[in-house]
């Protein structure tokens, strides 16, 4: 029998802790290398020997082992969406975890005290680098200066609007189209009035925030780096995402011709 | 190559990425990052565009590698993942517009005559096309210079 037999840690909440430094990291926008290795280095900061994680569009799956013994998880994921400022405090707790600072149970703490109080952006905050990004999009698309200020304003409210919609946990895709369909009319409707000559790319450039720009890069760079099945799923929403917004300038342009506004 | 042009499209830039930034709740203090970020992006793109007369994938193709290269070069110090910072800074270059023209495109297709089917049908393509080249320029761009560092480490 050997001298330093210490007990071996308790193998479900390495796993469960571990599951959800992952989800939580995926839900903030994380592609799947980064998911693969906070997941692995909970993990591991925690007491597991062996690490093997599958990342899914909608749920993650993890192996882990110590000596002989090894026990398989899965946990389901939510809305993927974007926030980076929980990406950071993930990160800097797993630093944390991999000093072996935290016991498992500590470490289950810190994750819920991150997810519950890391800080957001002020819906109003929002809406103003929301509007100033789509105002500084038009120009790049050519609009004119009579558009600008009215693809500012367009954004900018719909951005309120979107994050009011989801706060009501509204679809993400009839979001998009409902978004899609108030920014791009308020702001062909502004052009208009301002005597603008760019009144269609002007509609266009106030939707630009709906573009899933984040998605789109994290597809390609899951399916470049092995993880094709996530990838894809990725690439098919953002392909559905744009589908809906399109469906919302579609409706704004038929509303507009209807007051004989040409776009 | 017109320099008040450059400063037009690398200052819109920055700003597009900055307020992208926010939007990804990226705080207060690393906003310059996102500005640097967005305004290299553009900047290259542009001279790429006008300078060279290079298409706008191969561009952004370009545009990509240099964000992805600069911001392996300041990750540590920034204090933000690198694929935010990647993300921001190339947002500006996503062509939003051609694929809101392309699904516009194929939803005509419904409703047009057939002697204006097969141009609207070629616009369509054409600009889908456009969309997925540029985004796989973007994403390609990106990549590489990650998957080169990695490469090396690992040896």
């Amino acid at each position: 029998m050997p001298e330093d037999e210490s007990p071996t840690p308790a193998l479900e909440p390495i796993a469960m802790v571990a599951l959800d430094a992952g989800r939580l990291l995926m839900e903030a926008g994380a592609s799947a290398r980064s998911i693969d290795a906070i997941v692995m280095t909970f993990a591991r900061g925690l007491g597991a020997d062996r690490v093997d994680l599958r990342v899914g569009y909608a749920s993650l799956a993890v192996t882990i082992g110590i000596g002989p013994n090894g026990i398989t998880r899965m946990r389901e994921v939510g809305h993927l969406g974007v926030n980076q400022r929980l990406d950071q405090e993930l990160w800097h707790l797993a630093e944390r975890v991999e000093r072996h600072e935290l016991t498992t149970e500590q470490a289950r703490a810190e994750l819920t005290r991150v997810a519950t109080k890391t800080p957001r952006h002020s819906t109003w905050v929002m809406g103003v680098a929301v509007g100033l990004a789509c105002a500084a999009f038009g120009r790049l698309l050519k609009v004119d200066w009579a558009g600008t200020g009215p693809v500012f304003v367009a954004a900018a409210i719909g951005q309120v609007v979107r994050r009011d919609l989801l706060g009501r946990h509204m679809n993400v895709f009839v979001c998009a189209t409902v978004v899609a369909f108030v920014s791009s009319a308020l702001g062909g409707l502004g052009a208009h009035w301002e005597h603008s000559q760019t009144v269609t790319m002007a509609m266009i450039a106030s939707i630009l925030l709906l573009v899933p720009g984040v998605p789109c890069v994290n597809a390609q760079s899951d399916i470049i780096e092995g993880h094709p099945t996530l990838g894809s799923a990725r690439a098919v929403t953002v392909a559905v995402v744009l589908i809906f917004v399109a469906l919302g300038l579609w409706l704004a342009q038929t509303l507009l011709s209807h007051l004989e506004i040409p776009t | 190559m017109n320099l008040l042009f450059l400063l037009h499209q690398t200052i819109c830039g920055a700003l597009a990425a900055a307020g992208f930034g926010v939007l990804f709740n990226i705080g207060f203090r690393s906003l310059p990052w996102c500005m640097v970020s967005g305004a290299l992006a553009l900047s290259t793109r542009t001279c790429c565009l006008e300078a060279f007369g290079w298409n706008l994938e191969a561009s952004s193709f370009a545009a990509a590698l240099m964000v992805g290269t600069a911001v392996l070069a300041v990750r540590k110090r920034a204090d933000i993942s690198q694929n935010a910072l990647d993300v921001v800074g190339c947002i500006p270059m996503v062509p939003g517009s051609f694929a809101a023209k392309a699904i516009l495109g194929l939803f005509a297709l419904t409703s047009t005559d057939s002697a204006e089917a097969a141009q609207t049908l070629t616009t369509a393509v054409q600009f889908t096309v456009r969309v997925m080249f540029t985004v796989g320029a973007i994403g390609t761009g990106l990549a590489i210079p990650a998957l080169l560092l990695r490469v090396r480490v690992s040896r």
